[in-house]
């Protein structure tokens, strides 16, 4: 018996709660995807393609949390790690499109 | 699945639809973007998406592959092709859509969304995995005791099926030679 | 690419000319961005083309922000890449990951400190010694037990004195069979990527040694020259 499955009420427990939130995240996601498909320039989509990296770390952690799998937090890990390199290959390959990288 | 009540249900299914919301929108950008840096950006999203997908239906192993891969490796080895070629400017964000090609994806879709009718649902007990359960059952109760390491997914990769294995790092490293071949060098350099 | 025109320009005169000329741009160039790359040092790979000048071997410039950053996340990184690696037995991951994390590390390098001196730091040697080492130390493991005996891979026939053979032999697997391919191979595409295609100018190609491209170079120029032309 884990603060996950404690009772919130109405038969939710907390792990109920947490996908909640989760989704929520996933929505919030979609409504940046706009932002990374629209994007008139492309500084705006590498901020776009960041803030939807942190958001599937956020993601992943909370579903780590949600369902009582701690391991979970390793794949957070990779992706808190890895994105920096996608902001960073994009960032520089925008700058004359790889003419300085 | 031990949440077998019905609240938990409706918000596995409320996650479950967003991000698959989430990963078809992207991939339809991804295939539909008339830039192809665009393109690129958001087979990253994509990636994220389905990264989140397998970690969800407990996968742990296949999303952190996903993870590694698409945002370390594809993305960087990607622009950096994209470095060596030119450049064409449009002002469209979409690339127009060609409905012959559109038509042969549609059909191939439709068909293989007939067969989605008898996939059974995650997590059933009707699914072909339990039909014979003393295989499956085999596997996760005995891999710590045939072989030492608690990740199954591990101990079926390295040792049920090593060969098998052994056949994939062969074909990576005969991917690295090919490379070579295709862009006439010696060295990786 | 503002210098391009220039660079074209001199390339469609003289051939000499235009390699002298270009090569005295370059290091006008280069004065201003001090000793990153070594290509002040070799003006005779020079050739004075467009696409080799700025497409193929792509210039360097530095990010403060970028290279400091890397400083501090590429430890933490290649640290988490060999846990990865080293703890697939416990927990998600295995070699494949934990090679492709370490990979990414030095593309993070590359693009924080220049493709050239991160391609002068991790010479061909090492990229080619993890591919081939790796897929050598598979099969060596995979075929000693045959050479035993037993089946392939059957670990347990693996002669290590203390350790349990079938834990440790596929903790060896991994380890230095599949994460030092994945990564080798990995870095590799990266560096011939990055290389780009069969540049006179681009480091050692196949060139004169290799029957497919003899006499295919001129070609090659050619089609670069014409494509520097159009623009």
């Amino acid at each position: 018996m884990s603060v996950v499955d404690a009772t919130l009420g109405a038969g939710y427990t907390v792990g109920d709660f947490l996908l909640i939130v989760a989704a929520g995240f996933v929505v919030l996601a979609i409504g940046m995807l706009y932002r990374a498909v629209k994007g008139p320039t492309m500084q705006d989509r590498v901020l776009a393609v960041n803030v939807l990296g942190t958001n599937t770390v956020v993601i992943l952690a909370i579903l780590g949390a949600a369902l009582s799998e701690p391991t979970f937090l390793d794949i957070a890990l990779v992706y808190a790690l890895l994105n920096f390199l996608m902001a960073i290959a994009i960032s520089k390959f925008t700058v004359e499109r790889g003419g300085v990288l | 699945m031990t949440g077998t009540v019905s609240p938990a249900v409706a918000q596995v299914t409320a996650i479950e639809a967003s991000l698959f919301v989430f990963v078809v929108l992207t991939a339809l950008a991804t295939a539909f973007a008339r830039d192809v840096l665009a393109a690129v950006i958001v087979f990253g999203a994509y990636s994220l998406g389905m990264a989140a997908l397998y970690t969800f239906y407990r996968a742990p192993d296949v999303a952190m592959t996903e993870a590694a891969i698409s945002a370390g490796v594809t993305t960087v080895l990607l622009l950096l092709t994209l470095a060596k070629t030119t450049r064409i400017d449009h002002e469209a964000v979409f690339e127009s859509v060609n409905y012959p090609a559109a038509g042969a994806a549609g059909l191939l879709f439709a068909g293989l969304a007939i067969t989605m009718v008898d996939v059974p649902a995650v997590g059933s007990p009707d699914a072909p995995v339990w039909s014979n359960p003393d295989v499956t059952q085999w596997y996760l109760a005995e891999t710590y005791a045939e072989t030492g390491v608690e990740n199954t997914v591990m101990a079926v990769l390295a040792a049920f099926r090593g060969f098998d294995t052994f056949g994939e790092a062969v074909v990576v490293f005969a991917a690295g030679i090919a490379a070579l071949i295709v862009l006439r060098r010696e060295v990786f350099a | 690419m503002s210098d391009a025109p220039d660079v074209d320009a001199g390339g469609r005169g003289d051939e000499s000319g235009g390699r002298d000329d270009a090569g005295g741009k370059r290091d006008a160039d280069d004065g201003g961005r001090d000793d990153d790359r070594s290509g002040s040092a070799d003006p005779p790979r020079r050739s004075g083309r467009l696409d080799s000048e700025t497409r193929q071997g792509t210039p360097y410039t530095e990010s403060q922000v970028i290279m400091s950053t890397v400083k501090v996340v590429s430890p933490f990184a290649f640290t988490y890449g060999l846990f990865v690696t080293f703890h697939g037995g416990g927990s998600p991951g295995g070699g494949f990951q934990g090679g492709a994390i370490m990979a990414a590390v030095v593309f993070m390098i590359a693009f924080a400190f220049g493709i050239e001196a991160t391609r002068q730091w991790l010479a061909n040697t090492v990229v080619v010694a993890l591919a081939v080492g790796g897929t050598l130390a598979f099969a060596a493991i995979g075929l000693l037990p045959v050479a035993l005996g037993g089946a392939f891979l059957q670990y347990d026939l693996l002669p290590l004195p203390i350790l349990d053979p079938v834990k440790y032999g596929m903790e060896a697997v991994e380890i230095i069979g599949i994460a030092a391919i994945v990564s080798g191979v990995l870095m590799g595409l990266f560096f011939v990527l990055a290389r780009g295609f069969n540049g006179e100018d681009s480091g050692p190609s196949i060139g004169e040694r290799d029957p497919f491209s003899d006499g295919e170079s001129p070609e090659d120029g050619d089609g670069v020259a014409t494509d520097g032309g159009e623009r």
